[in-house]
């Protein structure tokens, strides 16, 4: 299975597609000749709009590549990806930064926050650049769900690492972007503060109707997505629906098992 | 493949890192050492003129200076009589004597009334002799033959695009003579910078001293086996003590002597500009050194939790720093010599011709240099190096940099208060002193202090400052300039120390454009009150030019001037009423209306009567310091005349600029007991009413024909002079500022550039959420400039608070007016915003094409 295309047809409905984004036939690789690793290796993929996908596969799979080059962040060898109807592959870097400032969010395994500013301001920071005035209503109803009122001014050294990461999703739902790109997002936090924050990345897509796509290797953050997609090698090998930790579990030694007897 | 790529980048990174201060201590070696190199040549051309022109001995008139350079208060130069010539003869060893006559006090024009002067060395007018001939080379026509004809150095002919044929005149105390050039004479040796034209001998005594039958000076051969010692003996034993008598080698000892105390001062200056470059490089080793201590924190705690001791992290610092202050200073040396070849080729633009043939370099100058720039690398990265040893080895475990030592901070903040306190303190003592003496001393002190104190508190002001200018400036770019204020303030300390060092730089351009623009305004303001006549004619040549007889005859034949006053300083041995004898101490002899010319103030009597027969007046200091009342008989002794008793008339303030410590008599007091009249230093001119514009021009253009040498300047023109003379000395004085200023600029440079490297992952951060490159750019362009205006405000604060300081000081020496040269303090602070926007260029640059993947790249 190198597809996972939900809706084969697209476009030419003039509204709002019930997909987010998609890459086609994307191909990431480096070096050239004897030297040449294909990171990815013509993948298709869609990302339906208001759902939580999660990006499994083991390491060196290709998954961070996929999603950096789906947020605009890497650039391709081949193919297409297009955030709702733009195509975002060969865009110029003004065009692309002012994408990545208006219609995407991020949250990073780490260091997340400019460490000179504080909470409020680190979560303002791209509608600050954008130089547009953030939604009040929106923004308290967004620092409230993370629940971070106590906590605005104090500075990133002040807060424990949950409480940041909490802040760095909340600057990314903040803006309302059209998708929210999470790179291991609870990666350098212990279970109870991971609980947290997925708790709330869950929150935002059933009460506020947000896309997130997010990768991870931990199998207990891919049960909060609706949707699991597996990489291997640079090829999207499996995915599943609705998924319990016991079962992307499962799915993970499967495939170890396999990897290994292959 | 990350790792590969990040580790590259680490390693030129860090070349970078290490470049900038490497510049900075090559800058500073280089300039040191340029400095040695050029002055040890200028004393090796010298050296080889002085051995190669001058004979085996030289008889001179006892009154000649010890470097032959002949000169007196009479515009003629010492003579002996030309019979001096056969008793030479006489004594023993004599191969050959010759007889020559030589002045420095001609001035040689063209036929256009331009000056044929070197622009640099002397011009000398001569009898041509085979002692010259020894190493000059006719190259072109012949040698000077009858009243008639002049050989030309092929310098001076080419400068001044003569040929032969050209009619040449020489003006001086006897008169002016015109003559063809004849010939062209090349030098053999470098030839420095000296204009020389040679008149046949008979025609060079009638030209120079006005009478044939005088020497003055008599070159000497030895004869084979006699010793330059040896034949002076003998020419001393057949003279007698009458006459001065030089060995080859007194006499280029005396020359070097001579300028060897001109070249110190040049040198001594030029190393403390030096000096300073290199006080400000060490601010930027330290705070390079700090950053890479900074940033390898957690690399020192891994290798003190492996078993690393405090002094092994230290040393290996102290090792890089060895390592750079080595190889900066290598390639200082070497830029050095270059440095020195172009300040040749600079003074070759002013008329100095040196050659890079006799180009030195002295063994102690790539020592001195190499030791130098080690030491102050080393020095300057101790701190650092102690910091790095004090990591503990918990930092390898913790996520981001330990934070700041609160302590220290306020240590720190106690120690900068009391030594700024101290400081200002220091400068109040010096502002309020009334002994010049003491007061200079609380000056420099307070200067110190001051400085130190706000080095070490720079980092406190920083915190207050850039958030002023935040507030002021930075809120105009909205989240950009907010950005930029907060990194900024990060880190105080290195913002504070990037901003001292171009504060040092500054702080002595402030100070000394406060003092220059203090000393023209007083100046000025004198001038205004002080100065009752029109025009002032003086000499081009201020060392030993002098205002012919001739010259003022034209001067009062000029239509339209009510008065003329003369004006001529001499020497005497005054013995004052507490019994000391002062020798050669000077004395101005001037016209009666000298007093209505110049309105000097009296602390008793009346300046009119020093101008009375056998009279004269002091100035208050000299007057209190020895005595003297209203009606005490002086003795004075002229030179060259009698002894005269002198009855002092009056006293006058020792409060003005103008003619300071001047002690006044009449010329015709001075006439009674000298035997030659000194020439006239300066005249004054004075319009009839109304007749101001009419004189002035008539006086120019009489000037002009007749006696290029001087020049005359209503007081417009006099005050503009003054004003240029000193904003030539103050441009120079920036000039040398400049490597200070330069190596500031690279600080700032450094520190945004290790800024950046080590912001890689924010920056990435910020780039993701979608700060464009442009804005990424404007905010470390805004951190830059905050930085130097930073720089710029302590710099500007604390030198105009130094100038205004020397100011009230030099007031007791007439400096009276305050003046605060508002347009160049302004135009340095806002050359500062855009030096800041200069050195972000560079590390803006590489901030925008760093690589966004970086941040999320979490190795």
């Amino acid at each position: 299975m190198t597809s996972a295309v939900t809706i084969p047809r697209h476009g030419g409905t003039g509204g709002r597609t019930a997909v987010a984004a998609r890459a086609r036939q994307v191909v990431k690789a480096y070096g050239s000749g004897e030297t040449r690793v294909v990171a990815l290796d013509h993948v298709d993929v869609d990302i339906a709009r208001g759902q939580f996908t999660a990006i499994m596969g083991p390491s060196g799979s290709g998954k961070s590549t996929l999603m950096h080059c789906l947020a605009g962040l890497d650039t391709v060898t081949g193919g297409q990806i297009y955030l709702d109807e733009t195509e975002i592959t060969g865009l110029k870097d003004k065009k692309l930064t002012r994408l990545r400032r208006d219609r995407i969010g991020f949250i990073f395994q780490a260091f997340n926050l400019l460490p000179t500013l504080n909470a409020l301001e680190n979560i303002t920071l791209p509608m600050d650049i954008a130089g547009r005035k953030p939604d009040r209503a929106w923004l308290d109803r967004v620092v409230e769900t993370v629940g971070l009122a106590g906590r605005l001014k104090h500075r990133p050294t002040q807060l424990s690492g949950g409480q940041q990461q909490r802040v760095a999703v909340a600057r990314a739902l903040a803006a309302r972007p059209e998708i929210i790109f999470g790179d291991e997002p609870t990666g350098n936090l212990d279970s109870r503060a991971g609980a947290e924050v997925l708790g709330f990345l869950r929150r935002s897509v059933d009460e506020l109707g947000q896309t997130i796509v997010m990768v991870t290797h931990d199998p207990v953050a891919a049960s909060y997505a609706d949707r699991v997609l597996y990489l291997a090698d640079g090829r999207i090998v499996d995915e599943m629906y609705q998924p319990t930790a016991d079962q992307v579990l499962d799915r993970m030694k499967d495939f170890d098992a396999r990897g290994r007897t292959s | 493949m990350t790792v590969l790529k990040t580790s590259m980048r680490n390693f030129f990174a860090h070349k970078g890192r290490m470049a900038l201060s490497a510049v900075a201590v090559l800058l500073s070696v280089a300039f040191v050492c340029g400095t040695l190199v050029f002055t040890d040549t200028m004393n090796t051309t010298f050296d080889k003129l002085f051995q190669a022109t001058s004979s085996d001995v030289q008889v001179s008139a006892k009154g000649a200076s010890d470097t032959g350079e002949t000169t007196s208060r009479t515009g003629k130069p010492p003579v002996m009589p030309a019979s001096v010539l056969g008793e030479i003869r006489k004594a023993q060893g004599v191969k050959a004597a010759e007889g020559t006559v030589f002045s420095t006090a001609a001035t040689v024009v063209d036929a256009q009334k331009d000056k044929l002067g070197s622009g640099s060395g002397p011009t000398i007018v001569g009898s041509w002799n085979t002692n010259d001939a020894r190493t000059m080379k006719i190259t072109s026509g012949t040698a000077p033959k009858g009243p008639g004809q002049v050989m030309v150095d092929a310098d001076t002919v080419k400068k001044h695009h003569l040929k032969l044929g050209d009619d040449i005149g020489v003006i001086n105390a006897v008169g002016t003579h015109h003559a063809r050039v004849s010939g062209i004479a090349t030098f053999t040796v470098t030839n420095p910078g000296a204009a020389i034209f040679y008149l046949d001998t008979k025609t060079a005594q009638q030209t120079l001293i006005g009478e044939t039958g005088v020497y003055t000076s008599v070159n000497i051969t030895a004869a084979k086996g006699v010793t330059d010692a040896q034949l002076k003996k003998n020419v001393v034993a057949e003279l007698g003590h009458g006459y001065k008598v030089q060995t080859a080698k007194e006499i280029a000892d005396a020359n070097q002597k001579s300028l060897k105390s001109s070249l110190d001062v040049m040198k001594y200056a030029m190393l403390g500009f030096a000096g300073i470059a290199f006080l400000v490089g060490i601010f930027l080793i330290i705070n390079t050194f700090s950053m890479l201590v900074a940033q390898r924190t957690r690399e020192i705690g891994l290798m003190r939790a492996i078993g690393s001791s405090r002094r092994q992290v230290n040393r290996s610092v102290l090792v890089e720093a060895l390592l750079l202050g080595f190889i900066g200073s290598a390639l200082g040396v070497g830029a050095g010599i270059g440095v020195a070849v172009g300040l040749m080729k600079l003074m070759g633009t002013l008329g100095m011709h040196l050659s890079t043939d006799d180009l030195t370099v002295g063994w102690t100058t790539p020592v001195t240099g190499l030791l130098l720039g080690v030491v102050v690398t080393v020095l300057a990265a101790y701190l650092p190096a102690r910091r790095a040893g004090k990591v503990s080895p918990m930092a390898a475990l913790r996520d981001a940099g330990a934070p700041a030592d609160a302590k220290a901070g306020i240590v720190r903040a106690l120690i900068g208060l009391v030594l700024t306190g101290a400081g200002t303190a220091s400068l109040f003592a010096a502002a309020n002193a009334d002994k010049a003496k003491a007061g200079s001393s609380w000056l420099g002190l307070g200067v110190l202090l001051t400085l130190i104190g706000f080095v070490v508190i720079g980092p406190l002001l920083a915190g207050g400052l850039v958030r002023v200018l935040g507030a002021v400036i930075l809120r105009i770019f909205g989240p950009v300039g907010r950005m930029a204020e907060r990194n900024a303030l990060r880190n105080p300390r290195r913002t504070g120390a990037t901003g001292a060092a171009l504060m040092i730089g500054l702080a002595l351009v402030a100070c000394l454009s406060v003092v220059g623009s203090s000393m023209v305004a007083s100046a000025t303001d004198q001038l205004d009150k002080t100065v009752g006549t029109d025009f002032i004619i003086q000499p081009d040549n201020p060392q030993n030019g002098l205002i012919t007889a001739q010259a003022v005859k034209v001067i009062k034949a000029t239509p339209g001037l009510a008065r003329v006053t003369e004006y001529r300083p001499t020497e005497a041995d005054f013995t004052t009423p507490d019994g000391q004898t002062l020798k050669d101490t000077d004395i101005t002899a001037a016209d009666p209306t000298y007093a209505t010319d110049l309105h000097k103030k009296t602390v008793v009597g009346n300046l009119k009567d020093a101008y009375l027969p056998d009279s004269m007046s002091f100035p208050e200091k000299f007057a209190k310091a020895h005595g003297i009342h209203l009606g005490s008989k002086i003795t004075v002794a002229f030179k060259d005349g009698s002894t005269a008793h002198l009855t002092v008339r009056a006293i006058t303030s020792s409060d003005e600029v103008i003619d300071q410590g001047a002690k006044y008599t009449s010329l015709a007091t001075l006439a009674t007991y000298v035997h030659k009249m000194p020439l006239d230093q300066m005249v004054f001119a004075t319009a009839k009413d109304g007749q101001q514009a009419a004189a002035y021009k008539a006086l120019k253009a009489a000037l002009h024909d007749d006696h290029p040498e001087l020049t005359v300047r209503d007081q417009t023109d006099y005050k503009k002079a003054l004003k240029d003379q000193i904003g030539q000395l103050l441009s120079m004085i920036y000039g040398l500022l400049a490597l200070a200023i330069i190596v500031a600029i690279l600080g700032v440079v450094n520190t945004l550039a290790l800024s950046v490297v080590e912001r890689t992952r924010e920056i990435g951060l910020m780039r993701a959420i979608g700060l464009s490159r442009r804005q990424l750019r404007r905010m470390i362009r805004l951190e830059s400039v905050v930085i130097a205006v930073f720089g710029a405000l302590l710099g500007l604060g604390l030198g105009m608070g130094w100038g205004a300081t020397a100011q009230k000081l030099l007031a007791l020496e007439g400096m009276k007016v305050l003046e605060i040269p508002w347009p160049t303090i302004t135009a340095v602070f806002i050359g500062s915003a855009f030096v800041g926007l200069f050195a972000a260029l560079i590390p803006a640059f590489r901030a925008g094409r760093m690589n966004v993947l970086n941040a999320i790249a979490t190795d």
